[in-house]
């Protein structure tokens, strides 16, 4: 550690580029994480918040539920359980009063008694048909408390009485109504009894013909374009990561080149060859440490400035983890540098090679 | 006993046609107390017969034994803790590390050494080769002299046995270069240390106790 350290203050402009690389690549990752975790979570908190384990949708529906649509008769006997709930989902367009901009949002019926009913951060849940609980992103488009809004163009307005958070789905706000409204807005009405889809929160298994139940992460996955969403993100992250083990490689193989003398009159002088390599990666791991830690702190910093409707979360849990891979990637690329340290002849030293 | 003996020790480099016999078959020891100095022309094998003995390179055949110990068939390992152990190296080139000070340079010795032996007193050894003013001072920022001295002083820090000098004198000038031997010919003489230096200068070898020429690989006894 202590020839580590010495070496770098002493060569401060060499090793505050390799800082520099590391801090470049470090945010580039943490970055394309954190939209990464915000868009895949913008398309699944409201599902997340359900903490279910299964979903009951229409077979033909290819596991999606915005396709799915199950008759009364063939959800009712189900209901009798607690733990299995009924929700109506369906994508509309809402509207704020006397605002002209138009706002794409998803409905999602519920019983407000059961445990699909929203979690509430402000306000209260809706006594009657035209009052709505939505998610608090659409503060952004205006839409508060108190606030009146239309969907789909309809005449009828729903007042806003309570406000929720981390709702969304497909990347959508929700808007939740009750059953009967949701009825109404989909199959123009209420005495459609038709649901989305019965979400289950025990092992019960259900079996009914025209009925498939799958599970959370099914449910997920076939949000459509979240796979490939999550994949692209996925597949731009390792190759950042992977690019850190060359550049790290690279970078420290040519600076090993560089003091093969040095280490030439260290080995001389009777230094172990591993006091050598432990420098080297005692080395890395400050350099990394210090390129990541300056990333979190600018990442910390963009999070501010950033606009809202920028699908950006911070999972510090997934930078430490990343930081951490990032850093393995560092100490292997590093590696690459053992084998040219192992030759190192003393004798070049003495000849003044 | 010898802090150091060749028994007969040669080393030959390539094969055949291209062999070349850069050290003849050798006898010879070091003992405690003794200042040996070597002279010769280069490529004489003056560089090779002192790293054969510095065990930093194998010899083609014989052996060398350090404290009586056959070094032969000691691991890369071993030899390495023992040349920071027993040996001190005064190089042609400079042995300092650039981007530790001299003060540094003794630190990382205390870091790196695990035997309990004692070391030399830092403060005499910088204030008799005359580096007190510069102890923190990297490398670049010394002389020529003052680097040559740093690296004498860091060599014989580790208080080593048998120091082995590759041309020390060959930055300094005349009066400091008289200066250095006579150093060394204290630390021979009154620490009982065996010092080997390799020189061109042969004014410099009438402080020696005995003196070697090497010419063509073969190493031959002058006094």
């Amino acid at each position: 550690m202590f020839l580590a350290i010495k070496e770098i203050l002493h060569n401060k402009t060499r090793y505050l580029l390799v800082i520099f690389t590391v801090f470049l690549i470090s945010y580039m990752v943490f970055f394309l994480t954190s939209l990464a975790v915000g868009l895949a979570r913008q398309n699944r908190t409201a599902v997340d918040q359900w903490d279910a384990k299964t979903v009951v949708v229409s077979s033909y529906a290819n596991k999606s539920l915005t396709v799915s649509s199950i008759p009364e008769a063939k959800y009712q006997k189900y209901l009798t359980d607690k733990d299995v709930a009924p929700v109506g989902q369906m994508t509309v367009v809402s509207q704020l009063r006397n605002s002209s901009n138009k706002i794409n949002t998803n409905v999602f019926g519920v019983d407000w008694n059961d445990y699909l009913s929203p979690k509430l951060t402000e306000g209260r849940l809706p006594q009657t048909n035209r009052e709505v609980v939505v998610d608090d992103s659409l503060k952004n488009d205006d839409i508060k408390l108190g606030s009146q809004i239309k969907i789909n163009g309809s005449d009828d307005y729903y007042k806003v009485v309570g406000l929720t958070k981390d709702n969304s789905f497909f990347t959508i706000p929700i808007i939740f109504t009750n059953m009967k409204t949701f009825r109404t807005l989909k199959y123009g009405s209420s005495q459609v009894k038709n649901i989305s889809a019965l979400v289950v929160r025990n092992d019960k298994k259900i079996t009914e013909t025209g009925l498939t139940q799958i599970t959370i992460k099914d449910l997920i996955n076939h949000i459509p374009g979240y796979t490939a969403q999550v994949m692209v993100f996925s597949f731009m992250i390792i190759a950042m990561i992977v690019i850190t083990f060359l550049i790290i490689g690279i970078f420290m193989y040519i600076i090993t080149i560089q003091k093969i003398s040095l280490y030439g009159v260290m080995r001389a002088q009777g230094i172990r060859t591993s006091k050598i390599i432990e420098s080297l990666f005692y080395q890395i791991l400050i350099l990394t440490a210090a390129g990541a830690a300056l990333a979190l702190i600018f990442m910390a910093i963009t999070q501010l400035f950033l606009p809202k409707t920028v699908p950006f979360y911070s999972d510090w849990l997934a930078y430490l983890v990343l930081t951490l891979a990032i850093m393995v990637m560092a100490v292997l690329g590093g590696s690459l540098s053992i084998q040219r340290v192992l030759k190192i002849d003393p004798l070049s030293a003495i000849e003044g090679e | 006993m010898s802090l150091i003996e060749m028994i007969n020790v040669n080393r030959q480099y390539g094969s055949g046609r291209t062999l070349v016999e850069a050290l003849h078959p050798t006898n010879f020891s070091l003992n405690s107390g003794e200042f040996i100095g070597i002279y010769g022309p280069s490529g004489s094998g003056k560089t090779t017969f002192l790293t054969i003995l510095g065990l930093l390179q194998s010899p083609t055949q014989g052996k060398i034994l350090v404290n009586g110990k056959d070094t032969t068939k000691m691991n890369s390992r071993t030899k390495t803790d023992l040349r920071f152990d027993q040996f001190g190296f005064v190089l042609q080139a400079s042995n300092l590390i650039p981007f530790l000070t001299v003060k540094e340079q003794f630190k990382l010795v205390d870091k790196l050494s695990t035997s309990k032996k004692e070391k030399m007193n830092r403060n005499t050894l910088l204030h008799l080769l005359d580096l007190q003013s510069v102890v923190n001072n990297y490398p670049s920022n010394l002389s020529g002299g003052e680097r040559q001295r740093a690296a004498i002083a860091r060599a014989l820090y580790n208080n080593p046995n048998i120091i082995l000098a590759d041309e020390p004198t060959a930055s300094l000038d005349s009066s400091r270069a008289q200066q250095v031997v006579e150093f060394l010919t204290q630390i021979a003489h009154e620490s009982q240390k065996g010092v080997i230096m390799i020189t061109h200068d042969t004014r410099l070898l009438a402080a020696t106790d005995h003196v070697y020429e090497m010419r063509d690989g073969y190493l031959n006894q002058q006094r």
